[in-house]
């Protein structure tokens, strides 16, 4: 009986061992084992690829500094005359970049604008005119294809821009547009035509959908007017001079 | 039996309330160990219903049964072959013998002690 009760005592102290064991591997909080499949990986490597070219992309603008900076120091290295024509550019530029300048150049010309038939598409009279919204849809798809500079029935838009519903009217620059908009566009013409009509894009589906009028051109030379400041002093933002 | 069950309370308690922990890496190596001592602790159930009390091979299995598994695990880790398979295969299987038996066992003792009272 003594062999018994020792061969028990052994198995209860290697249970409670057991036990010990078990709970130190449960609380142990193993992470799962992810599934790799050939889509994650894909997509991986697309995500390393993005990462690749953005640093590439950052890479190229430290250069494009640099160079800049290089100009810089030699224009003040020499003469005071060419410090000056340096300011100069730069301002031009900084005004082209800012929609101050009148520029041409190729581009689309697009006129949106109410539907013009009897019929009414929908029981609602809003479904069949042009709203605000979908002026900036519009505006929003040109720019994604590269606009470099948008006018709308002659209104520069810069980064002030608002379109605006104004009951009948829509409010560009704090000036009052009717329908139909005549939209001129500078950038690359095939990009900015199949833009706003190819099937699917907005474009389309206002036109072949809700039956709107809309109509692109493509043109050799485009004008597109500066915009006029109304009140060019900023009162909120205050620039931040280096070295604060 | 009962005793045994009361000890793996204990331990997982007593585990509970102690805070030690070990890296993630080690935890394969744990849970193929952790069968080896389930395998140990199931066979030395079975052998005390049918009474063959043998201490030393008990401990000695519990023991080497965990360290023999994990080395398996830990070797087929370098080597790259899932070795741990075998371990978790021969446990596995012995694991459920040896249940299977401790049910006939406990199932006859039952049986027999209600024929004894009729």
């Amino acid at each position: 009986m003594k062999k018994r009760s020792k061969y028990i005592i052994s198995l209860s102290v290697l249970s409670v061992l057991f036990g010990v064991l078990v709970s130190f591997q449960t609380g142990q909080d193993v992470e799962d084992y992810k599934l790799v499949s050939l889509s994650s990986i894909q997509m991986m490597k697309d995500e390393i690829a993005g990462s690749t070219d953005e640093i590439e992309n950052l890479n190229k603008l430290i250069d494009e500094k640099n160079m800049k900076l290089n100009l810089m120091k030699k224009a003040i290295e020499e003469d005071d005359d060419s410090l000056e024509k340096y300011i100069n550019e730069e301002t031009e530029s900084i005004k082209l970049v800012a929609g101050l300048k009148d520029v041409k150049g190729p581009g689309i010309k697009l006129i949106i604008g109410d539907n013009e038939e009897r019929q009414l598409i929908g029981d609602n009279i809003q479904d069949d005119i042009i709203h605000d919204s979908e002026v900036q849809i519009i505006i929003n798809d040109l720019k994604n294809a590269g606009a470099e500079a948008i006018s709308i029935n002659g209104e520069r838009l810069t980064y002030k821009s608002e379109v605006k519903c104004g009951g009948p009217i829509i409010r560009i620059n704090g000036k009052s547009s009717a329908n139909p908009f005549v939209i001129n566009v500078i950038g690359d013409p095939e990009l900015l035509y199949s833009s706003v009509t190819a099937k699917k894009s907005f474009g389309w589906t206002l036109k072949e959908v809700y039956n709107k009028k809309v109509e692109v051109e493509i043109k050799d030379e485009i004008f597109i007017p500066k915009y006029d400041w109304l009140d060019s002093s900023f009162k909120y933002a205050n620039p931040i001079k280096e070295g604060d | 039996m009962i005793l045994a069950i009361l000890g793996i309370a204990l331990g997982v308690i007593i585990g509970v309330y102690i805070p030690i922990t070990y890296s993630a890496t080690y935890s394969l190596y744990v849970s193929v160990a952790i069968l080896a001592c389930m395998d140990s602790v199931f066979g030395g159930l079975r052998a005390l219903l049918e009474e063959k009390f043998d201490t030393g091979i008990l401990i000695s299995g519990f023991f080497g049964n965990a360290i023999l598994a994990a080395f398996l695990a830990y070797l087929g880790d370098r080597l790259g072959v899932p070795l741990y398979y075998a371990a978790i295969f021969a446990f596995g299987g012995r694991l459920f013998q040896n249940f299977a038996i401790l049910r006939r066992h406990l199932f006859s003792r039952l049986f027999n002690k209600k024929s004894e009272k009729i």
